[in-house]
């Protein structure tokens, strides 16, 4: 397999750079962190990257709307850049802030094509606050997503004040159709949440957690996969050890689910 | 021409901003509002075309999914309107960044005085809403008048068209920088000069001031380059630098000590050598793992071959008591500082946070300037937001309730960071300056704000103490700094790196100045937020986010460029030299001319009296109490105290596991509520080794002795470790003293003696420990003064001093985190074992204070028999035999077997005829709430309990009973009978009943 380079964006206030870069490379990619001021002086170059990842952070202190200004300085400086990235066939993955920057560059939901259009919003968590904890996750099997092929559940952190996914009912409509609602915030035994907190952490509109664009390529989400790299990042995992130890249950092994979904981003490219 | 931008959520959508503010003002003051909505105002200084403010509300500041927006008032239902803002000069984030992201859009550049300022205004819903009660909302809910302006308006009042109008708090100081020279001609003025202008000197190091600059061979010298009596710039410059805050002259004082019930006497001189530097020195011998300790700005630790962790904490509490938010933000984001300046520069790992303050239900006639609940709120919100921006996991904080810290709250930060070995080939955790290094400051702009901040917290807290000094943390600015200069070191482009904190300027440069032995400023070019302040102000503002870095002439250009990069404004102010001289000009005046050693030598000795009687010569006794007959009320209210109760709330607020190191977590258990003995991280990401970090904070045993405060302090920091599985032979900690006023005064201190004598009795316990422990004091700070003056029911003031406090920072590392262990049982059918012995000391337990008394017998340590059962159990965590671990801390036994039972949502059925004990406590009271410390409780699978019980053979181990499917705790008490019967859900009922209901 040739190597696959991801691209892991930092600078003004982003801030998983490392563990992204960890995961990627787990993964089997190649990771390299890249000032958001680098692609637009030129210096770096998309071209020479696969994947390209919008990381978790508050960017410019997340002011006038999380991810807003990151959206602005990018869709005015290398806006081009970004929409042939996606053009090319190439990945994308927007985490927490990331994601925040995705929907207000307009890169999803990519209805119609259109990914310069603002038309779903992640807007402050209903309960007022920042919150920092695990949530499950539905995973929609029939979505074209290509970072979730293969998973059809996800434990992950969330950790964001503004988290709540909104939109108008058509534009909700569309994304169900499409089948580009990803991820979905459900109970521990993985029906639906209904909005019911701290399952829902947010009141995001629908339990909506991650959406993709219509051919997969472009997924954005709240909770933090990156943040699971490693079987102890998991809260119950010394339990699970003491369980396992006694020949209850089978010692975790292999990859995280965290890392699975940067895997498949890596793998895809080798499917070809 | 100012333009405004009015923006609000659609009003389909739920404002929780809004809804928050209606539930408090329900929640905190009865006030029933039937709604709120918010409207965010961006107001444009700037000389722009409408079409172009048309273009930044379209596109920056309005989402079109979730927002309106309009240039005019948007009309937002309302019977009552409140505006708020800030005041002139109060560091405005959000308007920052709209400046940043106009530029972007409009590729137009802000000129000097351009800005955008941001506010808000709250359209209230509720008819029967008062004037009265709008004020009480605005004034304690939504502003400070420190930082902020509000403004109210009722409905009648409001004008549509109009709205709250272009309000522009634009700094104009209309001022020439002056340089002002001061006359020195007696003692007396020289006192004056420093009252006049709030330098908080010394009496006695008055005449040495005066002696130096009387000197003929220093007037020569200044004539030389046009100086003759001191300015007001080296005044301010020597004060700061003298300031307890920087200087530390109480622990380095002179203390006679007394004993009055034994007669002895002792002089201890410097309590900072004798307890702090020679035992850490002693044991840097012994521990290889100790690189560097007691000069910079943080410890430096060994965490593997590759890598150092750094450690320093310090209190925020002065500006907090007076702007909670901005108080505690900027000591979160000050501390995340000085692991950044150390060695060569550290990248921040994680933080933790300790609050004190009264209590949150206070009723009582004191009125403090922010009562104990909005107190907590804002510094709640502060070390949030401060942490959560830098993108620096905080996975550990404890909170104290005490009437004491209603006078002064205590804001305890804590940062630790990992840096490699080796940096471009040097050791990382060395540095100097070499003459001819650039001297550059990085970071933010100078401005008014911060100064004097030093000096105000080495004084008490009263209605003179300027409030210009509260500012407002920018960890956005400084997480691009801290980026930027890991950055810089990596690519061996920094010579020496420090923080500008306390002293700003005056402190950075001066200090760094000694490396060298010298340095040239020129202050005109440092950039400043707005024109106009005087050269003193310039070199001792503490505005925030910045750091001083050497940096050799050959990297300067690249420096420089990487900064840009970064959008990180960067400036050479100067050079250093080896001059021995601080030479500072401005436009090429001279401002300064001073010798750098004039600080190091020569001025006098702080001289304290220091007095001490025992607990029963104070008249302290134990209460005579019969055996409570309801074990199970009692159990629920212990659970119900503030002090013990759930608080959940505040750390969900922290982002806990950023950066992808989370390996302990600060909640776990089944539930993931019950708070962790100790946090573990993983900070080299793909190595198994794992940095433990534990604080415990036990202020109320300084009732009876500061000394067994101490040592139960630290024994519990250790204890925290060792339940996680902490390396007991890596054992780092940091000391972080907060104690009222010890200086003795009639009238306004007559208990001074006796807080210095607690304050040597706390240093000789931190000594003792620390020998004993084998503790080496990576970083430590102090902070006097805990006291305040608050007015009472008929005006009148009284004088609250908060509790002799310490709070204690543990490190630990451990080798495989795959070890690690937490504190729930797991298995139903595990076998519950006690280790460690029960003594009869209730004194100063949360059982004593429940039912309101103190009493005498504190909870003392006995270091070596504690240390065998640590190194026991360190082994037993490494063999695997231990399925769960937890300390028995505040509470005792009772409260954390429900802490193990809520934890893991499982049964535990105990006998207390079975707890080893040491004396001869036999009452259940006894057994289940004295604190004795040195103890644990663990669970263990059958299976291993032989190979446990032969380990611990000569330890006082007992196995007390089982853990059961059946989620109930059962305590048979000594006599035989179940005495305590309550399923966890009652237990976690209880538990959660203070706090549960907040978010």
């Amino acid at each position: 397999m040739n190597q696959i380079n991801a691209l892991v964006l930092t600078g003004y206030g982003l801030n998983c750079d490392h563990e992204t870069a960890y995961v990627f490379e787990q993964a089997g990619a190649r990771a390299e962190r890249v000032h958001i001021n680098a692609l637009i002086d030129g210096s770096v170059s998309l071209d020479r990257f696969q994947i390209m990842s919008f990381i978790g952070g508050f960017s410019w202190g997340d002011d006038h709307g999380a991810g807003v200004v990151q959206a602005v300085r990018m869709r005015t400086r290398i806006g081009d850049q970004l929409l042939r990235f996606v053009e090319q066939g190439k990945l994308v993955i927007g985490i927490c802030n990331g994601f925040q920057c995705l929907v207000n560059l307009g890169l999803l939901p990519g209805l119609d094509g259109d990914y310069t259009r603002r038309s779903v919003a992640l807007t402050f968590n209903d309960c007022g606050n920042f919150r920092d904890d695990w949530v499950h996750l539905a995973v929609d099997a029939e979505s074209p997503c290509v970072f979730t092929r293969g998973i059809d559940h996800l434990e992950l952190p969330v950790r964001h004040g503004e988290g709540k996914f909104v939109t108008d009912r058509d534009t909700q409509r569309a994304l169900n159709a499409n089948r580009q609602i990803v991820l979905r915030y459900a109970l521990p035994d993985g029906r639906p949440a209904k909005g019911a907190f701290p399952h829902n952490p947010n009141g995001a509109m629908d339990d909506v957690a991650g959406i993709c664009d219509p051919t997969g390529r472009v997924f954005g989400l709240m909770p933090h996969p990156e943040a699971f790299n490693h079987w102890t990042n998991h809260p119950d995992w010394t339990r699970t050890r003491e369980l396992a130890k006694r020949g209850r249950i089978p010692m975790p092994a292999g990859l995280t689910p965290g890392v699975r979904v940067f895997k498949n981003a890596v793998d895809y490219f080798a499917a070809g | 021409m100012a333009s405004r931008i009015e923006i609000t959520l659609k009003p389909e959508l739920i404002d929780a901003e809004g809804e928050l503010l209606r539930r408090k003002a329900g929640d905190y003051f009865g006030i029933q509002i039937d709604g709120v909505r918010t409207v965010h105002i961006v107001t444009v200084d700037a000389d722009l075309a409408v079409d172009q403010i048309e273009r930044a509300r379209n596109e920056i500041f309005t989402n079109p999914v979730t927002q309106i927006s309009s240039l005019a008032p948007l009309p937002v239902a309302a019977d009552w309107i409140i505006w708020v803002g800030f005041r002139p000069g109060v560091r405005d984030n959000p308007g920052a960044t709209a400046v940043e992201a106009m530029a972007d859009l409009l590729g137009k550049r802000f000129a000097q005085g351009e800005a955008v300022y941001t506010s808000r205004r709250y359209c209230l819903q509720g008819k029967h809403l008062t004037a009265a009660d709008v004020e009480r909302i605005a004034n304690q809910l939504l502003a400070n008048d420190i930082i902020q302006q509000w403004r109210i308006y009722s409905a009648a009042d409001w004008d549509p068209a109009q709205g709250v109008g272009l309000i522009v708090p634009k700094v104009r100081l209309d001022h020439t920088p002056t340089l002002t020279v001061l006359p020195i001609d007696s003692d007396a003025t020289l006192q004056r000069l420093s009252k006049e202008r709030n330098l908080a000197l010394n009496p006695n190091d008055i005449p040495v001031i005066r002696a130096y600059f009387l000197d003929p061979r220093v007037q020569a010298e200044r004539a030389q380059v046009g100086l003759s009596d001191p300015t007001d710039l080296e005044l301010e410059y020597i004060s700061q630098a003298r300031s307890d805050h920087c200087n530390h002259n109480t622990f380095r004082g002179l203390f006679h000590y007394t004993d009055a019930t034994s007669g002895q006497r002792e002089t201890i001189d410097n309590l900072f050598k004798s307890c702090i530097q020679t035992p850490t020195r002693q044991l840097q011998q012994q521990k290889p793992w100790v690189v560097s300790v007691l000069w910079d700005n943080a410890g430096v630790g060994r965490f593997d071959d590759a890598h150092y962790y750094t450690i320093t904490g310090e209190t925020h509490n002065s500006p907090s008591n007076m702007e909670a938010y901005g108080g505690a933000i900027t000591g979160i984001v000050g501390i995340y500082r000085d692991p950044l300046g150390t060695g060569l520069g550290s990248r921040l790992i994680m933080g933790s946070y300790g609050f004190c303050v009264g209590p949150r239900d206070y009723a009582g006639d004191l009125k403090p300037r922010l009562h104990p609940r909005r107190l907590l709120d804002g510094v709640i919100e502060g070390v949030r937001d401060g942490g959560n921006k830098s993108g620096i996991p905080t996975p550990f904080g404890q909170v104290l309730f005490d009437h004491g810290y209603m006078g002064k709250c205590l804001v305890y930060v804590t940062a630790l960071g990992i840096m490699p070995a080796e940096v471009a080939g040097r050791p990382s955790e060395q540095k100097t300056i070499l003459p001819g290094d650039a001297v550059i400051m990085c970071g933010g702009r100078v401005g008014k704000d911060g100064i004097h901040g030093v000096t105000a917290s080495s004084e008490t807290f009263s209605a003179h103490t300027p409030a210009g000094h509260v500012q407002i943390g920018d960890p956005y600015t400084q997480k691009k700094m801290h980026d930027f200069l890991l950055e810089a070191r990596d690519r061996g482009l920094i010579r020496f790196i420090t923080d500008n904190g306390g002293g700003g300027l005056s402190s950075s440069v001066g200090e760094t100045a000694r490396f060298s032995n010298g340095c040239e400023i020129q202050l005109e070019k440092v950039p400043l937020k707005y024109a106009g302040l005087d050269q003193w102000e310039i070199w001792v503002s503490e505005s925030q986010e910045r750091m001083t870095v050497a940096v050799a002439p050959a990297h300067v250009e690249a420096f420089l460029a990487l900064s840009a990069r970064h959008g990180v404004e960067s400036t050479v102010i100067g050079e250093y030299t080896d001059s021995g001289k601080l030479h500072i000009t401005y436009e090429g005046r001279p401002c300064a001319y001073v010798d750098l050693d004039l600080l190091t030598a020569g001025f006098p000795q702080w001289t304290f009296a220091a007095e001490w009687r025992d607990p029963q010569a104070r008249g302290l006794i134990e209460p005579v109490l019969g055996v409570p007959g309801d074990q199970n009320r009692l159990l629920l209210d212990m659970l119900a105290r503030p002090n013990i109760c759930s608080k959940e709330w505040i750390s969900r607020q922290y982002d806990h596991e950023v950066q992808g190191t989370s390996v302990i977590k600060p909640l776990v258990g089944v539930g993931r509520d019950v708070v962790s003995d100790a946090a573990v991280l993983r900070p080299v990401l793909g190595s198994r080794r794992g940095l433990a970090f534990s604080q415990a904070l036990l202020p109320f045993y300084s009732r009876i002795d500061a000394y067994h405060m101490t040592a139960c302090t630290i024994d519990e920091a250790v204890r925290r470790l060792i339940a996680v599985g902490g390396d007991p032979e890596h054992l780092g900690g940091v000391d972080n003293f907060c104690w009222p006023t010890i200086e003795y005064d009639p009238l306004t201190n007559p208990d001074g003696r006796f807080k210095a004598a607690q304050l040597v009795r706390s240093c000789q316990a931190l000594r003792d420990m620390c020998l004993a422990y084998e503790i080496p004091l990576l970083s430590g700070k102090d902070s006097m003064y805990v006291d305040g003056h608050l007015p009472g029911r008929y005006g009148e003031t009284h004088k609250v001093s908060a509790l002799e406090s310490l709070q204690f920072s543990a490190t630990s590392v451990i080798p495989d985190i795959e070890r690690c262990v937490t504190l729930d049982p797991k298995v139903p059918g595990d076998r519950v074992y006690l280790l460690g012995d029960t003594r009869d000391e209730l004194g100063g337990s949360e059982y004593y204070d429940l039912l309101g008394y103190v009493g005498c017998q504190v909870p003392r340590v006995w270091p070596e028999p504690f240390m065998a059962r640590y190194r026991a159990l360190a082994e037993a965590v490494e063999q695997g035999w231990i399925a769960s671990a937890h300390g028995i801390f505040r509470g005792g036994l009772g409260v954390h077997l429900a802490m193990k039972a809520m934890a893991g949502q499982m049964g535990l059925a105990v006998d207390l005829a079975r707890v080893p004990v040491e004396g001869n406590p036999t009452r259940d009271d006894v057994l289940l709430y004295a604190e004795s410390a040195g103890r644990f409780i663990l669970t263990v699978d059958p299976r291993h309990a032989e190979a446990f019980e032969t380990l611990c053979k000569d330890l006082p181990l007992a196995c007390i009973g089982r853990t059961v499917a059946e989620p109930r705790l059962t305590v048979q008490g000594s006599t035989g009978q179940t005495i305590i019967d309550l399923s966890v859900a009652a237990l976690k009922e209880a538990w959660r009943k203070p706090f549960g209901d907040l978010i």
